[in-house]
């Protein structure tokens, strides 16, 4: 009975990974980031070494959020870390505005096609200072 | 009416994707099409009128490949005229020169502003932003800190950054050559637009039971 119920755990979890996991890299194919980034870069060639960051990301992340390590490393690592999650997150939700059509639709209807440069930097300072204030002035208040 | 020739001769002509006109004006030939054409006859082709705008027109007009076509085997019926490319061509009447109110402008900007700082603080909420950056500071330094400025302050400018790279755009100023995604979205969406206006402006394009 026992072997049964931890094969049965096994099965469930396995199963829920995997089901986790495809769905990762599905939102990830959808948004176009990788792509994206190889276009900017120029870096076509080396998209299978991006796959398997991407892949090595979430292990790692998995890991931290199970494991509860602590490294004892110096706070300053903290910065380039922080830059590169907000970066990351900057072009999810870049790629969401982008799948969901706003910008062209919304130039269109206010006609501004040649100004939708700054209406992006509207979207881009909103993200920062939103995101600023909330951290800095918003949370436990 | 215009005698060619002995021979037959053929013109190609190109229908323009999109063209511009005022109210009350002509549509030539040249202005519709791209034509190919011996040289006595090019001149009088390129003059020749399609289609005059009314009133009744309102921003959008839809020329036919086959309409043109007839009025040129009208004027000139020995030619034989070969079309290329598109079946039809766009004409959008410009009554005057759109101009953007800055008002109307500044309130989208604020608009714009405002969504998207809400979006993202409801975005942190909405999984964790927060619980999870204590838990990195936690991991990393072995302490805790229940405001790890050190790593939000990079992380909210990052999200700018990101953003940037993504649509490859600090105002005017592109970092690279290639057109971003947001320009290439504007052509797909002015494509599909005009697709539409194509085959639903034209009523040569569908035929129904009841005819109307």
């Amino acid at each position: 009975m026992m072997t049964i119920n931890v094969v049965l755990v096994m099965i469930i979890g396995f199963a829920g990974g995997l089901a986790v996991g495809s769905g990762f890299v599905a939102f990830l194919a959808v948004l176009g980031i990788i792509p994206r980034l190889t276009q900017l870069t120029k870096t076509m060639k080396m998209i299978h070494h991006y796959e398997a960051a991407v892949v090595f990301g979430a292990l790692a992340g998995g890991l931290a959020s199970l494991w509860n390590p602590v490294l004892f490393f110096t706070p300053y690592i903290l910065i380039p870390l922080g830059l590169a999650a907000g970066v990351f997150v900057g072009m999810l939700a870049a790629a969401l505005t982008e799948v969901l059509n706003v910008f062209p639709i919304l130039a269109k209807r206010i006609g501004v096609d040649g100004k939708i440069a700054i209406l992006l930097m509207a979207f881009v300072f909103g993200k920062v200072i939103g995101s600023l204030f909330q951290w800095i002035y918003f949370v436990n208040r | 009416m215009w005698e060619v020739s002995a021979m037959e001769k053929t013109v190609y002509i190109r229908l323009r994707h999109r063209l511009q006109v005022r109210p009350d004006g002509i549509i030539l030939l040249k202005d519709i099409a791209q034509v190919i054409a011996d040289e006595d006859i090019y001149e009088p082709l390129c003059k020749l009128a399609l289609y005059r705008v009314t009133d009744n027109d309102r921003n959008i007009v839809v020329i036919d490949v086959m309409k043109v076509i007839r009025a040129i085997t009208k004027t000139f019926p020995k030619l034989e005229v070969q079309s290329i490319g598109p079946a039809q061509a766009i004409v959008e009447v410009v009554t005057k020169k759109r101009k953007v109110s800055l008002p109307l402008f500044l309130l989208v900007w604020f608009l714009l502003f405002i969504g998207a700082a809400l979006a993202i603080m409801n975005f942190h909420e909405d999984v964790s932003m927060q619980a999870v950056q204590l838990r990195i500071y936690t991991i990393i330094t072995g302490e805790v800190d229940s405001k790890p400025l050190i790593f939000q302050i990079p992380y909210s400018i990052g999200l700018g950054l990101g953003m940037i790279i993504f649509f490859n755009h600090v105002f005017k100023k592109r970092l690279n050559e290639e057109p971003s995604p947001l320009e290439v979205e504007m052509f797909n969406y002015q494509l599909d637009l005009d697709n539409y206006v194509a085959l639903h402006e034209n009523k040569e394009s569908m035929k129904r039971i009841d005819d109307n």
